[in-house]
């Protein structure tokens, strides 16, 4: 099955079908989208700001990554569901779309540089983070994940936008 | 003069015009600039109602160094809400008019506003403000701003 054809079944999908015709479904799943949005990317880019010292310098950045990282995983959580289920009710104008594609794979490129930081920072994040300046790797991925997610963003933004051409 | 006659000559100005004659894409640019501003503003109240509302590490930072550090991009967040909205309020300025989604993000706004220069100021001025009244405001904070988010993704569906 290709995706054309997979996208169309979910375009014509009981759940596709609803989602497009109920009044208030769509606008309550665009306005959860954009909250799970502010928890997940905004907070997301005061840790990326506090990784290259333009912001909150005077946190330590574990004692401002840890008790953020639950909020930020469930603004995720949230914008990914909130996001499938945008996507089935407009899926087959949706995989038209090249900007769709490029926001697929910022996403994908922004979840590989946080596993790297993870795994190459997060560990021993306690032996860093009272640096006065944090190590060039910890930067570049802030800078990195900043600039990818923005990315996402604008992608995000233009798919209706582009619809339309 | 009354508010649709108002909204009426906003959108037959020249500007207005101007605005609404350009391709699509220019107004996708303002509404980028949009939900920029309004993540901007939604993600630094978060943040403050979070030391607010948690008792783990969080609560140990300074609540006021916090609320400064944010008060700049809530105002820097405003600025470009205010400024986008007028460019994708302009050329459709009479659609707005009976829309009560339109209207109501307006009443959250206010009201937002309202408690953000109040109470909110004034709960995170201090570094240890009274726990009950500073949840209270986190709660009350983050309603408002989330009800104006969500009553703006509804202006296009009423």
């Amino acid at each position: 099955m290709s995706l054309i054809e997979l996208s169309q079944q979910l375009y014509d999908s009981e759940l596709g079908t609803a989602l497009r015709e109920s009044i208030y479904m769509f606008p309550i799943i665009e306005g959860l989208h954009l909250i799970g949005l502010a928890f997940s990317v905004g907070l997301l880019v005061f840790v990326d700001l506090r990784l290259l010292g333009l912001f909150l310098r005077f946190i330590p950045i574990d004692k401002l990554l840890h008790p953020l990282r639950p909020w930020i995983l469930v603004g995720f959580l949230v914008t990914i569901v909130t996001g499938i289920l945008l996507f089935v009710a407009a899926a087959s104008k949706i995989v038209l779309l090249d900007v769709f594609f490029y926001k697929l794979i910022f996403i994908v490129l922004a979840g590989i540089n946080a596993f790297w930081f993870e795994v190459k920072w997060g560990q021993q994040i306690k032996n860093w983070a009272n640096d006065e300046q944090y190590p060039k790797g910890a930067r570049i991925a802030g800078g990195v994940s900043l600039a990818l997610w923005s990315l996402v963003v604008i992608t995000g933004r233009l798919i209706p936008y582009l619809s339309y051409e | 003069m009354s508010t649709l006659e108002v909204f009426k000559a906003i959108q037959a100005s020249e500007f207005s015009r101007f605005v609404g004659g350009q391709d699509h894409l220019f107004g996708a640019v303002f509404q980028l600039i949009h939900i920029v501003g309004l993540i901007l503003v939604l993600s630094s109240v978060i943040l403050v109602s979070l030391r607010l509302i948690t008792v783990g590490e969080f609560a140990n930072q300074s609540l006021i160094r916090l609320s400064d550090a944010t008060a700049h991009l809530i105002w820097i967040g405003l600025g470009l809400l205010a400024f986008s909205g007028v460019f994708i309020f302009i050329p459709a300025a009479t659609n707005y008019y009976p829309n009560s989604a339109f209207w109501a993000k307006f009443i959250f706004l206010v009201l937002a506003l309202l408690v953000h220069v109040t109470l909110y100021n004034k709960i995170t001025s201090v570094d240890n403000p009274n726990k009950t009244l500073a949840r209270f405001t986190a709660v009350l904070v983050i309603s408002l701003w989330l009800a104006v988010a969500f009553s703006a993704r509804f202006i296009g569906f009423v």
